[in-house]
């Protein structure tokens, strides 16, 4: 859904690359930053809360110091002039310690709080949290944590209190934060970038198989490889599986042509050359017209023949199943338009099946055999279908005239026609014995039990 | 009986049309798709003979066209290809038979004249009516057994009019089975026509074997024997 617009928005745009490796190159280029940026942002983040929070943790630490030192003598808070802490009394050392009363006014300094400003002082004077809470804020502005803490002391039922405040300078924890960014970004930019170089060294071997296929097909172009011969990985064997079928169905089929043009040529020579060497012979007229006719019937049924053989696939390459009953229907109800007169009955029996094959064979298969059967019948042609595992049986047979054992061969042999007083090519049946066969199949002739001729055909079964 | 011969090769269409009218059959021709579906279903034909492969628009189109507007007239289809997925399309489209070039002459009068013998409701090439017999194959009309020599005018009158037995033929309806579409009509002729045949059938004028029915056409009118 959202690959839609997307693909609309690149899709006039010519500088996303046509190779898959440069495109998901491309898209790592633009997407890792977007990652690594919201993880060095929470990092760094994670980072800044842990520092304030011991930043926090030293001043508590500070107050309890000064706690421990202080003294209440007649109702005033008193504090030693040095502090255990060294940096109390050091000017400048950037911890400070303030103590103000109720009202605001300051009780005591620590030394080092010499320079503090007094407008700040002022200013922090003014914070005063309710007893039992503290206080802890980064005053960006001038560079300081504050940590306010409120003091009750309650002597004789009297109560005293104070506010003691620690001033300490951020400019250690600052440099220690620009430290730890600088360091957090240098490595980040460092995962970037080897994140890019692996990710090119795995898209290279990764997609190494479909570059040796794109070699090897053009090894193939260049006549230099018959087939795709290299180990591929599964999801690529499948393609080259399918590829090296293709590639030699298209060869067996070149193949083929190649022989039937030759075969072609070479069969229209013979009559061709009687027709020639006719024209040197004295004949008369209805002599050489009759010569003529012979060769020429002879010429044609050359051409029909080896047009129904080129067109039959002889390997079949992925074909689905192709149903029986479909077929013989569509070839009973064209044949019985034109065999009408005859009023044929027709008989089907178990012709619900498959055939593993390519209609258009199937079609040449039995419209050739039906069409014999309805020529020759009397008036009754049976056809039946029995599956046995991978085959199926087809039985076409008439009740018209027998025909003998010698002639079964006969009938097979290209052009080859029993009965000449009917039309038709002589060729119906050698077409089908050579389909027959190139599904490894079987054709058989006898005698059926209805008076004519019964041809059993024989071809692999296939799934509906 | 007038036949349309649909082929798109000039030199096939002469030979067709030739021969065909050289057997006494009236024969039209169009060598292109579109055209054919407009004669086929404009006028009147007996019988149309379709190429399969057509420019403008395929025969197994032209023939579905046809029929869908109710044209009954029996179709046989030219096929060159020749393989099984071909016939069985052009029969479903429509046709009555089918045959594959290159084919002799005698083999498409043949299937022409079993079409036609079989769109009349004969099964025999020769109907014979008495005395009288027609040999739809030979083209040839016998008396008592002897042939009478008719002419090829003669001869298609008489075969219409045999082949439609009992039904009364109007002259327009004659007129439009014999001649071309762009034939000069003159029904005069057509008078002429039978008044000869009934000389040349009927000499002694005892049969009557063509019945005139007054402002409606012509009847021939004996029965049909077994």
């Amino acid at each position: 859904m959202l690959w839609k617009p997307l693909n609309k928005l690149f899709s006039g745009i010519k500088w996303v690359p046509g190779s898959l490796q440069t495109r998901l190159l491309w898209a790592s280029i633009v997407l890792l930053p977007v990652l690594i940026i919201f993880a060095g942002a929470a990092l760094q983040n994670a980072y800044e809360s842990s520092l304030f929070a011991s930043e926090r943790s030293q001043a508590q630490l500070q107050t309890y110091g000064i706690l421990g030192s202080a003294d209440l003598v007649d109702g005033e808070l008193v504090l030693p002039r040095r502090l255990q802490e060294p940096r109390f009394s050091q000017v400048q050392s950037g911890l400070s310690g303030l103590v103000f009363d109720a009202q605001g006014l300051l009780r005591w300094q620590s030394e080092s709080s010499a320079l503090l400003d007094e407008q700040f002082i002022m200013q922090v004077s003014t914070f005063q949290p309710e007893p039992g809470s503290s206080r802890f804020q980064h005053l960006k502005d001038q560079g300081f944590y504050l940590y306010v803490y409120p003091l009750v002391w309650e002597i004789e039922e009297k109560e005293f209190r104070y506010t003691i405040a620690i001033v300490s300078s951020d400019a250690t924890a600052m440099e220690e934060l620009l430290a730890f960014q600088r360091q957090l970004w240098g490595w980040l930019l460092a995962v970037y970038l080897l994140a890019l170089l692996l990710q090119f060294l795995i898209l290279r071997w990764g997609l190494k198989p479909l570059d040796d296929l794109a070699d090897d097909l053009s090894m193939i172009e260049q006549g230099e490889a018959e087939k795709l011969e290299g180990v591929y990985p599964y999801e690529v064997e499948r393609i080259t599986k399918n590829l090296n079928r293709l590639i030699e169905s298209e060869r067996s089929q070149r193949e083929r042509y190649r022989n039937t043009l030759g075969d072609l040529a070479h069969s229209l020579k013979t009559p061709l050359a009687v027709i020639r060497g006719a024209g040197e012979e004295k004949h008369s007229l209805a002599s050489y017209k009759r010569l003529v006719d012979e060769q020429s019937d002879r010429m044609t049924q050359i051409v029909q023949y080896q047009l129904n053989r080129a067109v039959k696939s002889k390997e079949q390459v992925m074909t689905g199943a192709t149903s029986l009953l479909l077929s013989v229907d569509r070839i009973v109800n064209a044949l019985s338009r034109v065999y009408a007169v005859k009023e044929i009955d027709v008989e089907r029996e178990g012709l619900n099946h498959f055939f593993a094959g390519d209609e258009r064979d199937l079609m040449e298969m039995l419209g050739n055999l039906i069409e014999n059967a309805f020529k020759y019948c009397d008036h009754q042609v049976r056809l039946s279908a029995t599956q046995e595992q991978q085959w199926l049986e087809i039985v076409i047979e008439n009740d018209g005239q027998a025909i003998s054992t010698e002639e079964h061969q006969v009938v097979i042999e290209r052009g080859a026609r029993l009965d000449t007083s009917r039309p038709g090519q002589g060729i119906g049946l050698a077409v089908v014995t050579d389909i027959v066969s190139s599904y490894n199949g079987g054709i058989e002739i006898s005698q059926s039990e209805l008076g004519g001729a019964q041809i059993r055909l024989r071809l692999p079964a296939g799934e509906e | 009986m007038k036949i349309l011969v649909v082929e798109d090769d000039p030199d096939l269409r002469r030979q067709l049309v030739s021969g065909l009218s050289g057997r006494a059959y009236t024969v039209e021709d169009c060598g292109d798709g579109n055209e054919a579906l407009y004669q086929g279903s404009e006028f009147e034909y007996d019988l149309a003979i379709v190429d399969i492969g057509l420019p403008g628009m395929s025969g197994l189109d032209v023939i579905r066209g046809w029929r869908k507007t109710q044209r009954q007239f029996p179709i046989l289809i030219l096929t060159a290809r020749g393989d099984w997925q071909d016939k069985v399309e052009g029969l479903e489209a429509g046709a009555d038979d089918y045959l594959v070039k290159p084919f002799h002459m005698e083999e498409l009068n043949a299937r022409v004249n079993a079409l036609l013998r079989r769109a009349a409701g004969h099964a025999s090439p020769q109907m014979t009516f008495g005395p009288i017999t027609l040999d739809t194959v030979a083209r040839a009309v016998f008396v008592n057994g002897s042939e009478i020599k008719l002419t090829s005018y003669e001869y298609r009158t008489l075969e219409y009019l045999m082949v439609h037995a009992g039904k009364t033929i109007s002259k327009a309806e004659l007129t439009e089975h014999l001649y071309h579409q762009d034939y000069d009509r003159d029904s005069n002729v057509l008078e002429v026509f039978v008044r000869r045949l009934r000389q040349k059938l009927d000499p002694d004028q005892t049969l009557h074997p063509i019945m005139t029915v007054r402002g409606l056409g012509y009847r021939f009118a004996l029965e049909a024997s077994e």
